[in-house]
């Protein structure tokens, strides 16, 4: 297919793998490398940046799966500190966070208040709690938290949220596909295991959806399963992928988000009553444009019209495009994945995805990672590749995006079989870099090196009534004439979690202002606040010193 | 329909004759004249009593049942023409005379002319409940094609039809055209009481059952004719649709064989093998067969577009092309087989070569309604701006398309979506309501009904139809869940026994 012509105009950001060099190079072992016989061995994990050790650099965390025939000796979690000179060191074993296993996503929260980031984990089988010690470690807290299950479940997207605006993270847990080895059917066997004409794993399609889960924290440290009685249980039936929480229509409570495949995705408005209410289809983000059921499996969440509002970026199946949502400020979409121009990209498989300001330029472009789930297509189908390149839609400011490959370096050219991503700045160089989970190889880490300097804020939020990460937190930044929506996330992208700190490319401007909108309620306002830093901010408080952060 | 018309025209001339013989007749008149003419009409003897009638209009030239009387000795005598101006006469001297105009409208029905619509509906509102008027009208209104009025007609003339055949399938075919497969089929069923050895009847039957949904009924109403030792091959046709509805894939696709082995000239089995074998996904299985009628018939331009359609769904996309521009060059008069080269560009991901073949056709054709829905349908996934020439020319496409060919689902599917970018809700949701009257279980109709509904303020209606289109995706996924619990095997061509979910 020709691409349509490029606008001409330089991009500033340019993206090269340096993850080995960095000490990424343990692979992340997903299932078959050739061919994959069950759809457990197909979907993959995420990664996520979190500060553990708030030292103010970005730490690591990537998942993993494992093999049908055994668990190979690379098969586990595996934990990176970051060296603060481009480099990282395993430090899973000393960390306590070595675990084998069939993972699918990442959420990071500071459930305990105590000023650590904790991890949950979603998996095939059992998800796991990690409480961060504070000292380096972790402890795996699942049961006495109150969250084992009484049955294996495939947990996949999970989001820390204080829907109950209590100060305290609650859980939500998607979860995929009711799977068992013994019932799963093979390839071939029936018509839901053939695509295009060549037998394949099975699934998600004729195979029994999963259910969902929300968890209101306590405040003891355990957790109490609410489904039930907050009106989780009885939405749609749907194969729930990842999950973002955040006030989309702007009334002071948090939303919860699901993308599904193959099913509608699910959207669960907060009552402010300790229930939600489901209303997807009628708000715009269930369904496409024509009404039928996408393959969700991505998301990312931001402002990419400058509106002030947060905008829905869905990721889906190869030959659909990717799914753009307009939000008007109510929590009502619109779908303008045709008008934006990103309907012209239908090869890939999409996965992790971003709305993110990839040049600085003031506006936020969009990023996903791209990968088969099935091997085995490619050969017969060469145009079904399982290596695929990522895209960049870089954003032209007038509401349409423009497709970029190599011209945005070559970590974005290279074909991989990607799955989760997270954006951070790990080298704290004031612009975005990616981490991006491959399956069966090394992950990659995409160095942004900016070509020309544009100018930047990055926000770092601290909860004091709010929960002590401030997620659910949302944060206007006015620059120029432009304004920005953005919002502190558990989970987004593939499975995966961003770095906290909020990035805002500025282009030219220098100052900005800030308006922050706490969890609690609690509304502040920030006034001619220079570029180019990490700003701390603490609830009630004001602006406080930022931590461990490299001035360049 | 030439038998039906003479019934009627028997039928009135006696009901004529009977009532002529009890005309109220006019005090000039003598008894002894009128006695003759009737007795000369009653034994038919129209020359007598054009002799006398002539006698009796020279007395009597205001009495217009002496006309009418003349005008039924012409008829009589197959004189058509004074018999009308004799009944125009009449009609002069007594416009609402019912004998005058029921004589009037008999000789413009048997001429097959519109002429005679007016003058029913005259005698309609006369005698509203005259069968025969009602059965007229009907007859009339359904050779133009009114199917919605000749209906009302064919109900209101009640049993008159019940020993005409040919009436009987006409009134069928009208409640056919209305999608009112249940009263089609008690019609049908009249038609084949009529005739029950006759197999053209069955098997019309049987059709109208599948279409009313209740193949279990096509295959009882067929038995009789796959019981014997050779059924034929519409028979069997029939039987592989309604084993295939009711999910006997194996049935099916046994009586297709079979039907193919009979008769392996005829395009359609193919057509229906490629169909099942689509719908269970064992596209090579059907490309395989196709290929055998490719064999046998290789200048039949649907088996290449069929084939076409299999290598679409197995992504052999240059196959693809290659077979549907040979189906488009055996015959350029099929609009389909270029629609096909466009969707076949969109299923790979190449919309603009889709639009290219699409308005390369155009241009030959610059009123094909499926050419110009692909045409607005590429425009729009291609994403044009409301205003920009691109955007007005997909607008523009779309709705001639709904001019062209009203029942278009799709088409306004297009147009709603359309109207939704350019911010016109309220025509995105009239649009969508007609889509849903064309078809009830148009989910993206529905879904765009409720976009625009929210956008247009209108939520009270909202409720209903997410229920409703819930209720729709939940009965779409159980069928999805039927058809694919069969799949064809390769080399073959049997079914696999069901395999478990």
């Amino acid at each position: 297919m020709d691409r349509p012509a490029l606008s001409g105009r330089p991009f500033n950001a340019h993206f090269t793998d340096v993850a080995a060099a960095a000490g990424l190079k343990a692979p992340v072992i997903y299932g078959g490398v050739d061919a994959k016989k069950y759809i457990l061995e197909s979907t993959g994990c995420g990664c996520a940046f979190l500060d553990y050790d708030n030292d103010g650099w970005m730490d690591m965390f990537i998942l993993s799966g494992t093999r049908l025939s055994g668990d190979p000796p690379e098969a586990t979690n595996r934990f990176y500190k970051n060296n603060r000179d481009g480099t990282f060191t395993d430090v899973t074993e000393k960390a306590g966070l070595k675990a084998v296993g069939w993972a699918s996503g990442v959420c990071i929260g500071d459930y305990n208040n105590d000023g650590f980031e904790d991890i949950f984990c979603t998996y095939f089988g059992q998800n796991r709690l990690y409480r961060n010690n504070g000292d380096g470690t972790f402890t795996d807290v699942t049961k006495t938290a109150g969250l084992l299950n009484e049955q294996p479940r495939w947990g996949a997207g999970c989001t820390f949220l204080d829907y109950n605006r209590d100060g305290h993270l609650d859980l939500f847990v998607s979860n995929y596909i009711r799977f068992s080895f013994e019932h799963a059917p093979v390839p071939g066997e029936n018509i839901n295991c053939n695509w295009k004409g060549i037998p394949v794993e099975c699934g998600p399609r004729g195979l029994p959806t999963g259910r969902h889960s929300l968890y209101r924290n306590n405040g003891d440290g355990t957790f109490t399963e609410v489904s039930q009685t907050a009106g989780i249980t009885g939405s749609t039936e749907s194969y729930g992928m990842t999950v973002v929480a955040a006030d989309f229509d702007e009334d002071g409570w948090p939303d919860i988000y699901v993308a599904c495949d193959s099913t509608p995705s699910l959207l669960f408005i907060n009552n402010h009553d300790g229930t939600f209410r489901e209303e997807a289809v009628v708000r715009g983000v269930a369904l496409s444009d024509d009404g039928a059921e996408q393959a969700g499996m991505g998301l990312g969440v931001g402002d990419y019209d400058l509106d002030g509002h947060l905008d829905l970026f869905k990721t889906h199946f190869a030959d659909d495009s990717n799914g753009l949502y307009r939000n008007d400020g109510k929590g009502n979409f619109d779908d303008v994945t045709r008008a934006s121009r990103l309907g012209v990209e239908t090869r890939y498989i999409c996965w992790g995805a971003g709305v993110v300001d990839l040049d600085n330029d003031g506006y936020p472009d969009l990023f996903m990672v791209t990968g088969n789930v099935y091997p085995e297509v490619e050969r017969k189908l060469p145009q079904y590749a399982n290596k695929t390149p990522r895209a960049v839609f870089r954003n032209l400011g007038n509401r349409t995006f423009e497709e970029l490959g190599a011209e945005a370096g070559p970590g974005v050219a290279e074909a991989h079989c990607s799955r989760g991503c997270a954006f951070g700045d790990f080298d704290n160089d004031g612009d975005v870099d990616i981490l991006v989970v491959n399956l069966n190889e090394a992950p990659s880490l995409l160095r942004n090196d900016m070509k020309v300097k544009q100018n930047w804020i990055k926000i770092k939020l601290e909860g004091v009534k709010s929960n002590r990460s401030a997620i659910g937190a949302r944060v206007l930044v006015r620059y120029g004439t432009k304004i920005q929506a953005q919002a502190v996330l558990s989970q987004s992208s593939f499975y995966s979690c961003n770095d906290p700190r909020l990035h805002f490319g500025l282009g030219a401007v220098s100052t900005v202002e800030i308006q922050v909108f706490w969890p609690n309620g609690l509304r502040e306002q920030f006034k001619s606040v220079p570029a180019n830093q990490l700003v701390t901010f603490r609830e009630g408080v004001g602006i406080v010193t930022s931590k461990g952060w490299a001035k360049t | 329909m030439r038998r039906t018309a003479k019934d009627y025209q028997l039928r009135r001339v006696c009901v004529i004759l009977t009532l002529a013989l009890v005309l109220p007749w006019s005090r000039a008149q003598s008894a002894d004249q009128v006695a003759s003419i009737s007795s000369a009409l009653h034994e038919r003897d129209f020359a007598k009593a054009l002799e006398l009638l002539r006698a009796a209009l020279n007395n009597s030239p205001d009495n217009p049942q002496l006309w009418i009387m003349q005008g039924f000795a012409h008829l009589g005598k197959g004189e058509k023409k004074e018999a009308q101006t004799s009944f125009e006469h009449a009609l002069k001297l007594s416009p609402d005379n019912v004998q005058a105009l029921q004589g009037k409208a008999q000789i413009e029905f048997d001429a097959g002319s519109t002429a005679a619509i007016p003058l029913l509906q005259r005698l309609l509102r006369l005698q509203p409940n005259d069968p025969t008027s009602h059965g007229m009208l009907a007859v009339l209104e359904y050779r133009r094609g009114n199917c919605p009025v000749a209906t009302v007609h064919f109900e209101k003339a009640g049993a008159l039809f019940d020993s005409q055949i040919e009436a009987l399938h006409a009134y069928a075919t009208c409640l056919v055209r209305r999608r009112k497969f249940e009263k089609a089929t008690a019609v049908f069923q009249r038609a084949l009481a009529l005739n029950p050895d006759d197999q053209r009847e069955r098997q019309l039957l049987a059709s109208i059952l599948l279409m009313a949904q209740k193949p279990q009924d096509a295959l009882a109403t067929l038995q009789p004719l796959l019981q014997g030792d050779t059924p034929d091959v519409q028979t069997l046709e029939l039987a592989s649709t309604a084993y295939e509805d009711i999910h006997d894939t194996e049935r099916a696709v046994s009586r297709l064989r079979q039907a193919i082995l009979l008769d392996p000239q005829k395009v359609n089995l193919y057509l229906d093998f490629a169909n099942i074998s689509s719908v269970h996904q064992s596209f090579q299985v059907g490309i395989n067969v196709v290929n055998d009628g490719i064999g046998l018939l290789p200048k039949a331009a649907p088996l290449y577009f069929a084939r076409g359609v299999l290598y679409v769904q197995l992504a052999e996309y240059e196959k693809a092309q290659a077979d549907f521009e040979r189906a488009y060059d055996l015959d350029p008069s099929q609009s389909l087989t270029a629609a096909a080269q466009g969707m076949a560009a969109v299923q790979a991901n190449d919309p603009d070569r889709a639009l290219q073949t699409v308005q390369a056709k155009l241009t030959r054709k610059p009123n094909d309604p499926i050419l110009l829905y692909l045409q607005a349908d590429v425009i729009s996934q291609k994403g044009a701006d409301p205003g920009t020439p691109d955007f007005q020319l997909a607008m523009r496409s779309a709705k001639k398309v709904v001019l062209l060919q009203p029942t278009l689902g799709a088409a306004r599917g297009v147009l709603a979506k359309l109207y939704l970018q350019a911010g016109q809700n309220k025509e995105a949701a009239a649009e969508s309501r007609k889509a849903l009257a064309s078809d009830p279980k148009d989910q993206a109709a529905l879904y765009h009904l409720i976009q625009a509904l929210r956008k247009t303020g209108g939520k009270e209606e909202i409720p209903e139809l997410l229920k409703r289109l819930a209720a729709l995706r939940q009965e779409a996924t159980k069928e999805e869940r039927e058809r694919y619990r069969y799949r064809l095997v390769e080399g073959d061509a049997q079914a696999n026994p069901p395999t478990a979910q």
